[in-house]
Protein backbone atom coordinates (compact mmCIF):
# COMPACT_ATOMS: atom_id res chain seq x y z
CA UNK A 1 0.00 0.00 0.00
CA UNK A 2 1.28 3.34 -0.93
CA UNK A 3 1.56 5.92 1.49
CA UNK A 4 2.36 9.55 1.26
CA UNK A 5 3.82 10.51 3.91
CA UNK A 6 3.59 14.24 3.58
CA UNK A 7 -0.65 14.49 3.97
CA UNK A 8 -0.36 11.59 6.84
CA UNK A 9 -2.15 13.11 9.86
CA UNK A 10 -0.35 12.21 13.12
CA UNK A 11 -3.42 10.17 13.71
CA UNK A 12 -2.97 8.08 10.95
CA UNK A 13 0.64 7.34 11.30
CA UNK A 14 0.07 6.55 14.55
CA UNK A 15 -2.43 3.70 13.62
CA UNK A 16 -0.03 2.63 10.99
CA UNK A 17 3.07 2.03 13.48
CA UNK A 18 0.35 0.32 15.76
CA UNK A 19 -0.15 -1.97 12.71
CA UNK A 20 3.46 -2.49 11.17
CA UNK A 21 5.81 -2.11 13.93
CA UNK A 22 3.97 -3.34 16.83
CA UNK A 23 3.91 -6.54 15.99
CA UNK A 24 7.86 -7.30 16.37
CA UNK A 25 7.78 -6.91 20.44
CA UNK A 26 8.38 -9.88 21.43
CA UNK A 27 11.23 -10.67 18.96
CA UNK A 28 12.51 -7.16 19.51
CA UNK A 29 12.36 -8.37 23.30
CA UNK A 30 14.13 -11.27 22.97
CA UNK A 31 17.08 -9.58 21.59
CA UNK A 32 17.03 -6.86 23.85
CA UNK A 33 17.45 -9.95 26.57
CA UNK A 34 20.53 -10.66 24.95
CA UNK A 35 22.33 -7.39 24.87
CA UNK A 36 21.10 -6.52 28.23
CA UNK A 37 20.93 -10.04 30.07
CA UNK A 38 18.39 -8.64 32.28
CA UNK A 39 14.18 -8.35 32.14
CA UNK A 40 13.98 -4.80 33.88
CA UNK A 41 16.53 -3.24 31.02
CA UNK A 42 15.23 -5.66 28.27
CA UNK A 43 11.54 -3.63 29.12
CA UNK A 44 13.13 -0.40 29.13
CA UNK A 45 15.58 -0.66 26.35
CA UNK A 46 12.48 -2.17 23.89
CA UNK A 47 10.10 0.68 25.46
CA UNK A 48 12.83 3.40 24.36
CA UNK A 49 13.10 1.76 20.99
CA UNK A 50 9.42 1.73 20.44
CA UNK A 51 9.91 5.28 21.37
CA UNK A 52 12.35 6.37 19.30
CA UNK A 53 10.77 4.34 16.47
CA UNK A 54 7.83 6.12 16.21
CA UNK A 55 9.28 9.85 16.80
CA UNK A 56 11.34 9.27 13.35
CA UNK A 57 8.71 6.90 11.73
CA UNK A 58 7.94 9.48 9.12
CA UNK A 59 11.65 8.94 7.77
CA UNK A 60 10.96 5.64 7.59
CA UNK A 61 10.88 4.74 3.55
CA UNK A 62 7.86 2.77 3.62
CA UNK A 63 7.83 -0.69 1.67
CA UNK A 64 11.56 -1.15 2.98
CA UNK A 65 12.54 -3.20 5.41
CA UNK A 66 10.94 -2.34 9.04
CA UNK A 67 11.84 -5.09 10.58
CA UNK A 68 15.72 -4.07 10.15
CA UNK A 69 15.37 -0.53 10.51
CA UNK A 70 13.66 -1.38 13.88
CA UNK A 71 16.56 -3.48 14.99
CA UNK A 72 19.15 -0.75 13.93
CA UNK A 73 17.28 1.64 16.36
CA UNK A 74 17.30 -1.13 18.70
CA UNK A 75 21.11 -1.69 18.33
CA UNK A 76 21.71 1.63 18.23
CA UNK A 77 19.93 2.69 21.31
CA UNK A 78 21.63 0.13 23.53
CA UNK A 79 25.02 0.98 22.10
CA UNK A 80 24.53 4.44 23.07
CA UNK A 81 22.49 4.57 26.27
CA UNK A 82 22.73 1.15 28.15
CA UNK A 83 26.50 0.38 27.40
CA UNK A 84 27.31 3.90 28.16
CA UNK A 85 28.80 3.72 31.64
CA UNK A 86 30.03 -0.03 31.62
CA UNK A 87 33.69 1.28 29.88
CA UNK A 88 34.25 -2.45 29.27
CA UNK A 89 37.34 -3.49 27.02
CA UNK A 90 36.12 -3.13 23.14
CA UNK A 91 37.11 -6.45 21.56
CA UNK A 92 39.58 -5.16 18.88
CA UNK A 93 38.57 -7.38 15.71
CA UNK A 94 38.55 -3.94 12.91
CA UNK A 95 42.22 -4.46 11.97
CA UNK A 96 41.72 -8.34 11.33
CA UNK A 97 43.68 -9.14 8.83
CA UNK A 98 42.34 -11.19 5.50
CA UNK A 99 44.11 -14.14 6.63
CA UNK A 100 42.76 -14.02 9.94
CA UNK A 101 39.03 -13.39 8.59
CA UNK A 102 39.92 -16.03 6.02
CA UNK A 103 40.90 -18.64 9.50
CA UNK A 104 38.05 -17.77 11.25
CA UNK A 105 35.57 -18.79 8.70
CA UNK A 106 37.01 -22.03 7.55
CA UNK A 107 36.65 -23.46 11.44
CA UNK A 108 32.86 -22.28 12.55
CA UNK A 109 32.24 -26.17 12.41
CA UNK A 110 35.08 -26.89 15.42
CA UNK A 111 35.43 -30.04 13.40
CA UNK A 112 31.67 -30.80 14.67
CA UNK A 113 31.30 -34.88 14.86
CA UNK A 114 28.07 -35.77 14.81
CA UNK A 115 27.51 -37.46 18.12
CA UNK A 116 28.55 -34.39 19.64
CA UNK A 117 25.74 -32.59 18.30
CA UNK A 118 22.98 -35.21 19.49
CA UNK A 119 24.54 -34.06 23.19
CA UNK A 120 24.31 -30.48 22.13
CA UNK A 121 20.57 -31.04 21.29
CA UNK A 122 19.51 -32.43 25.28
CA UNK A 123 21.36 -29.32 26.80
CA UNK A 124 18.48 -27.21 28.58
CA UNK A 125 17.78 -23.78 27.32
CA UNK A 126 19.08 -22.32 30.36
CA UNK A 127 22.40 -23.69 29.60
CA UNK A 128 22.16 -22.16 26.08
CA UNK A 129 21.17 -18.83 26.68
CA UNK A 130 24.02 -18.60 29.52
CA UNK A 131 26.75 -19.72 26.98
CA UNK A 132 25.17 -17.25 24.41
CA UNK A 133 25.21 -14.50 27.24
CA UNK A 134 29.08 -15.62 27.77
CA UNK A 135 30.29 -14.73 24.72
CA UNK A 136 31.94 -11.48 23.69
CA UNK A 137 29.03 -8.99 23.18
CA UNK A 138 30.10 -8.01 19.51
CA UNK A 139 30.01 -11.82 18.34
CA UNK A 140 26.85 -12.37 20.49
CA UNK A 141 25.03 -10.00 18.56
CA UNK A 142 26.34 -10.45 15.20
CA UNK A 143 25.31 -14.31 16.01
CA UNK A 144 21.79 -13.84 17.43
CA UNK A 145 20.92 -11.17 14.45
CA UNK A 146 22.09 -13.69 11.86
CA UNK A 147 21.37 -17.27 13.39
CA UNK A 148 18.15 -15.84 15.28
CA UNK A 149 17.01 -13.44 12.98
CA UNK A 150 18.35 -14.56 9.63
CA UNK A 151 19.20 -11.04 9.27
CA UNK A 152 21.79 -11.15 6.42
CA UNK A 153 25.52 -9.84 6.50
CA UNK A 154 25.21 -6.65 4.61
CA UNK A 155 21.82 -5.92 7.16
CA UNK A 156 23.69 -7.05 10.13
CA UNK A 157 26.31 -4.40 8.80
CA UNK A 158 23.33 -1.68 8.73
CA UNK A 159 22.22 -2.36 12.19
CA UNK A 160 25.00 -2.82 14.08
CA UNK A 161 27.30 0.46 12.48
CA UNK A 162 30.05 -1.89 11.22
CA UNK A 163 31.90 -2.85 7.47
CA UNK A 164 30.22 -6.40 6.55
CA UNK A 165 33.77 -7.87 6.42
CA UNK A 166 33.80 -7.24 10.32
CA UNK A 167 30.33 -8.92 10.79
CA UNK A 168 31.38 -11.70 8.93
CA UNK A 169 34.64 -11.96 11.67
CA UNK A 170 32.54 -11.46 14.60
CA UNK A 171 29.67 -14.17 13.37
CA UNK A 172 32.01 -16.89 12.56
CA UNK A 173 34.01 -16.38 15.81
CA UNK A 174 31.04 -15.94 17.56
CA UNK A 175 29.61 -19.31 16.28
CA UNK A 176 32.89 -21.21 17.33
CA UNK A 177 33.11 -19.63 20.57
CA UNK A 178 29.79 -21.16 21.41
CA UNK A 179 29.91 -23.84 20.07
CA UNK A 180 32.84 -24.42 22.35
CA UNK A 181 30.56 -23.26 24.88
CA UNK A 182 28.02 -25.46 24.26
CA UNK A 183 30.36 -27.99 24.73
CA UNK A 184 31.98 -26.77 28.07
CA UNK A 185 28.11 -27.06 29.17
CA UNK A 186 27.84 -30.39 27.92
CA UNK A 187 30.81 -31.62 29.42
CA UNK A 188 30.29 -30.30 32.93
CA UNK A 189 26.48 -32.35 32.81
CA UNK A 190 28.34 -35.33 31.94
CA UNK A 191 27.09 -35.86 29.00
CA UNK A 192 30.60 -35.67 26.63
CA UNK A 193 33.21 -37.34 27.86
CA UNK A 194 36.66 -35.90 28.42
CA UNK A 195 38.26 -33.10 30.47
CA UNK A 196 38.72 -29.81 29.84
CA UNK A 197 40.90 -28.88 26.50
CA UNK B 1 34.09 -23.48 -16.35
CA UNK B 2 37.48 -22.97 -13.98
CA UNK B 3 37.14 -25.47 -11.23
CA UNK B 4 38.11 -24.17 -7.53
CA UNK B 5 40.72 -25.53 -5.02
CA UNK B 6 39.98 -27.48 -2.19
CA UNK B 7 41.57 -24.72 -0.24
CA UNK B 8 39.36 -22.11 -1.57
CA UNK B 9 36.39 -23.96 -1.41
CA UNK B 10 36.87 -25.11 2.41
CA UNK B 11 37.50 -21.24 2.94
CA UNK B 12 34.42 -20.15 0.92
CA UNK B 13 31.99 -23.20 2.80
CA UNK B 14 30.63 -21.14 5.73
CA UNK B 15 29.78 -17.88 3.47
CA UNK B 16 28.53 -20.59 0.98
CA UNK B 17 26.13 -22.44 3.40
CA UNK B 18 24.97 -18.38 4.53
CA UNK B 19 24.35 -17.76 1.01
CA UNK B 20 26.89 -14.89 1.10
CA UNK B 21 28.13 -15.16 -2.24
CA UNK B 22 27.56 -12.12 -4.00
CA UNK B 23 30.45 -13.23 -6.98
CA UNK B 24 28.16 -15.44 -9.28
CA UNK B 25 31.49 -16.62 -11.05
CA UNK B 26 32.90 -18.08 -7.37
CA UNK B 27 30.03 -18.63 -6.55
CA UNK B 28 28.99 -21.36 -9.60
CA UNK B 29 33.17 -21.97 -9.01
CA UNK B 30 32.30 -23.74 -5.38
CA UNK B 31 29.39 -25.20 -6.69
CA UNK B 32 31.26 -27.04 -9.55
CA UNK B 33 33.89 -28.13 -7.09
CA UNK B 34 31.35 -29.68 -4.38
CA UNK B 35 29.66 -31.26 -7.47
CA UNK B 36 33.20 -32.95 -7.85
CA UNK B 37 35.03 -33.64 -4.91
CA UNK B 38 33.60 -36.07 -2.10
CA UNK B 39 36.16 -34.61 0.80
CA UNK B 40 34.68 -31.06 0.47
CA UNK B 41 31.36 -32.16 -0.09
CA UNK B 42 31.54 -33.80 3.42
CA UNK B 43 33.22 -30.75 4.71
CA UNK B 44 30.17 -28.74 4.01
CA UNK B 45 28.07 -31.16 5.41
CA UNK B 46 29.69 -31.01 8.70
CA UNK B 47 29.63 -27.29 8.47
CA UNK B 48 26.17 -27.69 7.59
CA UNK B 49 25.03 -29.89 10.60
CA UNK B 50 27.06 -27.33 12.97
CA UNK B 51 25.25 -24.28 11.75
CA UNK B 52 21.97 -25.89 11.53
CA UNK B 53 22.55 -27.08 15.36
CA UNK B 54 22.77 -23.47 16.52
CA UNK B 55 19.88 -21.86 14.53
CA UNK B 56 18.16 -24.74 16.09
CA UNK B 57 19.48 -24.45 19.69
CA UNK B 58 19.41 -20.44 19.86
CA UNK B 59 16.10 -20.34 18.29
CA UNK B 60 14.19 -23.31 20.33
CA UNK B 61 16.08 -21.33 23.64
CA UNK B 62 15.59 -17.46 22.85
CA UNK B 63 12.22 -16.59 22.59
CA UNK B 64 10.85 -14.89 25.76
CA UNK B 65 7.73 -12.66 25.15
CA UNK B 66 7.12 -9.47 25.65
CA UNK B 67 5.35 -9.26 29.22
CA UNK B 68 2.02 -7.59 29.07
CA UNK B 69 3.07 -4.28 31.24
CA UNK B 70 5.54 -3.74 28.56
CA UNK B 71 2.89 -3.98 26.19
CA UNK B 72 1.15 -1.39 28.22
CA UNK B 73 4.00 0.89 28.32
CA UNK B 74 4.22 0.98 25.18
CA UNK B 75 1.00 2.11 24.32
CA UNK B 76 0.46 4.55 27.45
CA UNK B 77 4.08 6.25 26.08
CA UNK B 78 2.95 6.16 22.16
CA UNK B 79 -0.43 7.74 23.32
CA UNK B 80 1.79 10.87 25.44
CA UNK B 81 4.18 11.04 22.41
CA UNK B 82 1.31 11.75 20.03
CA UNK B 83 -0.44 14.12 22.42
CA UNK B 84 2.91 16.11 22.84
CA UNK B 85 2.82 16.16 19.43
CA UNK B 86 -0.34 17.32 18.93
CA UNK B 87 -0.34 19.99 21.22
CA UNK B 88 2.74 21.09 19.07
CA UNK B 89 5.50 20.01 20.53
CA UNK B 90 8.68 18.28 19.08
CA UNK B 91 11.36 16.36 20.57
CA UNK B 92 14.45 19.11 19.98
CA UNK B 93 17.35 19.34 22.08
CA UNK B 94 18.71 22.68 22.07
CA UNK B 95 22.73 22.88 22.77
CA UNK B 96 24.15 26.21 23.89
CA UNK B 97 27.82 26.41 23.22
CA UNK B 98 30.02 29.30 24.33
CA UNK B 99 33.35 30.17 23.10
CA UNK B 100 35.56 32.04 25.49
CA UNK B 101 38.61 34.06 24.05
CA UNK B 102 41.36 35.16 26.34
CA UNK B 103 43.75 37.41 25.19
CA UNK B 104 46.43 39.22 27.25
CA UNK B 105 48.98 42.16 26.05
CA UNK B 106 51.10 43.88 27.77
CA UNK B 107 49.90 42.46 31.07
CA UNK B 108 46.21 43.49 30.06
CA UNK B 109 43.74 40.46 29.84
CA UNK B 110 40.64 40.91 27.77
CA UNK B 111 38.38 38.09 28.07
CA UNK B 112 35.37 37.76 25.43
CA UNK B 113 32.98 35.56 25.76
CA UNK B 114 30.70 34.68 22.57
CA UNK B 115 27.49 32.62 22.98
CA UNK B 116 25.92 30.67 20.48
CA UNK B 117 22.98 28.40 20.22
CA UNK B 118 22.34 25.86 18.21
CA UNK B 119 18.90 24.08 17.77
CA UNK B 120 19.19 20.33 16.95
CA UNK B 121 16.93 17.45 16.69
CA UNK B 122 17.21 14.98 19.96
CA UNK B 123 16.62 11.66 17.00
CA UNK B 124 17.28 10.60 14.32
CA UNK B 125 20.51 8.88 15.53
Amino acid sequence: MRVDREKESAAERKKRFERDALQYMNQLYAAAMRYTKNPEDAQDLVQDTYAKAYTSFHQFEPGTNLKAWLYRVLTTTFINTYRKDQRRPQTSDSELEDWQIAEASSHTSDQGKSSEDVVLENLPDSDIKNALAEIPEEFRMAVYLADVEGFSYKEIAEIVGVPAGTVMSRLHRGRKQLREKLTDYARERGYVKGGAQ
Amino acid sequence: MSNASCENCRESLVLFIDNEIDDSATFNQIAFHLQECEGCREQLETERRALNLIRTLLTRSCCETAPSTLQERIAHQLHEIQLQELAGYTQTEIITQYRRTEITIDGETQIEIETSHEIRRDFPF
